[in-house]
């Protein structure tokens, strides 16, 4: 039998057949060189099996936390497609799609630019109400009624110078003092 | 033998005075008192009616004085007052000396002489009774008192006896106090004319009928205007018409006090009232002229509402009350003009 070759990590990996393993060990009996190389590859994966996994990088992890908070912002996605397709105004994911679209629900985070959009919302919307009312105040105009101011002294002559129950008969009225 | 026939006599009497004794009496009972006494109460009528044609009919001159009491004041006048058969009445102020010809039914006349329609309903209202005899102005004078529901008393007059006009009249208010008085404080009565024809005839022409001028309502109805026919107090509507100057008149009466009411189109220019103080009543704002409170001024629905009043005080006040008080138009009233032009703008159907 010739060396074992390419067959000394399957043999150290346990992942020969029963009748393979056989021959393999019997030339390991009468091969010097063979069975150093065995050893070897036995002792190095053994130094292997003993080192720890990799670190993850702190701003990788920074970054996964923050996506999982409501309303965080998304990482910028790869689109294939120039224009993505929408349904009702929300993107449609797509087989090609990097990232799913973000349906999270709002939540308080945000800080100051937030705050300050909410108030210029504020601000804007009490602005087009005040220039709604102004339009409302100034078109209605005054009372489309016509101002008038009795004219008591005619109506005291009327008063006083009629007859109660005095039938249908028109007053002559004296002039006014 | 003798006893039967005696004691059959008396039982046949008896039997016979009991069947026609009871309708007997009753007619009896109704002879002694006649039904139209029972009836009629308002004993004092016939002396106003007199009076009333008095006071068309007799020539008198003579200085009156008028007196009106309100809540928060008086007011005090003095005429000079004429009246000529066939001339008709004249009444002199002063001190101002404005002379005016005056019917004698009217205030201006001091209602010496209501219409005959006007002492129908005046006891239709009241009971108008004889309260005996006294004086004013130095004349004797039989008493008339008018009585309300409740038995208190609502006016008073003092009927000149010589045949002569009213010589004093006065009105309370249901707490009796004194709220108007008109009386001669001199008077000279004239002779009567000689009559010529009948007297009932001569006294018939010296009355003025008078009625009710109501025709009017049903056009008022059809074009928008509202006002009831009786306010509080038993005030009854006897005049409604619109007048030529564009406003509608409406006369509300008793028998004895007066309120007119005169309603316009439009919107009450409050800065060009003068010598008028507002005054909120019942959250709404009402102008007030005289320190009596008869005269009064408000807007409501777009009506401005002029009341002149010749009543006590509470009553006038029920009147005021009674009639329309709408809010005044505010901020959201000329907002929703707004929107409705701004509507009709872009409405293309309009």
């Amino acid at each position: 039998m010739s060396h074992l070759g390419e067959r000394v990590s399957a043999l150290v990996d346990g992942e020969l057949n029963h009748h393979e393993r056989d021959r393999a060990l019997a030339h390991l009996t009468s091969c010097a060189p063979c069975r150093a190389e065995v050893d070897a590859v036995r002792a190095l994966k053994s130094r292997l099996r003993s080192l720890d996994g990799p670190a993850m990088p702190t701003d990788l992890t920074m970054s996964l936390l923050r996506m999982s908070e409501p309303g965080g912002p998304l990482p910028p996605r790869e689109r294939p497609f120039p224009a993505p397709r929408t349904f009702a105004g929300a993107p449609i994911p797509s087989m090609h799609s990097v990232a799913p679209p973000d349906n999270r629900p709002r939540g308080r985070a945000g800080g100051r630019p937030r705050r300050a959009r909410r108030a210029g919302y504020v601000a804007v919307g009490v602005a087009s109400a005040a220039v709604a009312i102004g339009t409302l105040f100034v078109v209605g105009g005054t009372d489309p009624n016509p101002r008038v101011v009795p004219p008591v002294d005619m109506f005291a002559n009327q008063h006083r110078n009629t007859a109660p129950y005095g039938g249908s008969a028109t007053p002559t009225f004296s002039p006014t003092p | 033998m003798i006893r039967l026939p005696v004691s059959l006599f008396l039982a046949v009497v008896m039997l016979l005075g009991l069947v026609t004794g009871g309708p007997a009496h009753a007619a009896r009972s109704s002879q002694a008192v006649p039904p139209d006494d029972v009836e009629s109460e308002d004993t004092g009528l016939d002396l106003l009616r007199e009076a009333a044609i008095a006071g068309r009919s007799r020539g008198y001159s003579g200085t009156r004085y008028v007196t009106v009491w309100g809540t928060s004041g008086s007011t005090s006048a003095v005429q000079e007052v004429r009246n000529a058969p066939g001339v008709g009445l004249t009444v002199r102020a002063e001190p101002s000396g404005h002379t005016q010809n005056a019917d004698p039914g009217t205030l201006a006349g001091g209602l010496s002489s209501p219409s005959g329609t006007m002492l129908e309903v005046l006891a239709r209202n009241y009971r108008v009774v004889e309260a005996g005899e006294g004086r004013a102005c130095g004349r004797a004078a039989r008493l008339v008192n008018v009585l309300r529901a409740d038995g208190t008393l609502a006016a008073r007059y003092w009927i000149d006896r010589a045949a002569g006009p009213v010589l004093r009249r006065e009105l309370l208010d249901t707490r009796g106090r004194i709220v108007h008085t008109a009386a001669f404080v001199d008077l000279t009565v004239q002779p009567p004319a000689p009559a010529r024809g009948t007297a009932p005839a001569a006294a018939t022409a010296g009355m003025a009928t008078g009625g009710l001028d109501l025709g009017q309502i049903p056009r008022l109805r059809a074009d928008g205007w509202r006002f009831p026919l009786a306010l509080p107090g038993g005030l009854e509507l006897f005049s409604a018409h619109r007048a030529p100057a564009g406003h509608v008149y409406l006369g509300y009466s008793d028998g004895l006090s007066v309120v007119s009411v005169f309603i316009q189109h439009g919107a009450l220019d409050e800065e060009r009232l003068r010598d008028w103080h507002a005054e909120r009543r019942n959250g709404h704002t009402i102008w007030i002229r005289d320190p009596v409170g008869q005269e009064t001024i408000w807007a409501s629905g777009g009506h401005v509402y002029t009341v002149f009043a010749d009543a006590p005080a509470d009553m006038a006040d029920a009147a005021v009350a009674a009639l329309p008080h709408e809010p005044v138009p505010d901020l959201w009233a000329r907002l929703g003009r707004g929107a409705s032009r701004v509507l009709s703008w872009v409405n293309p159907f309009e």
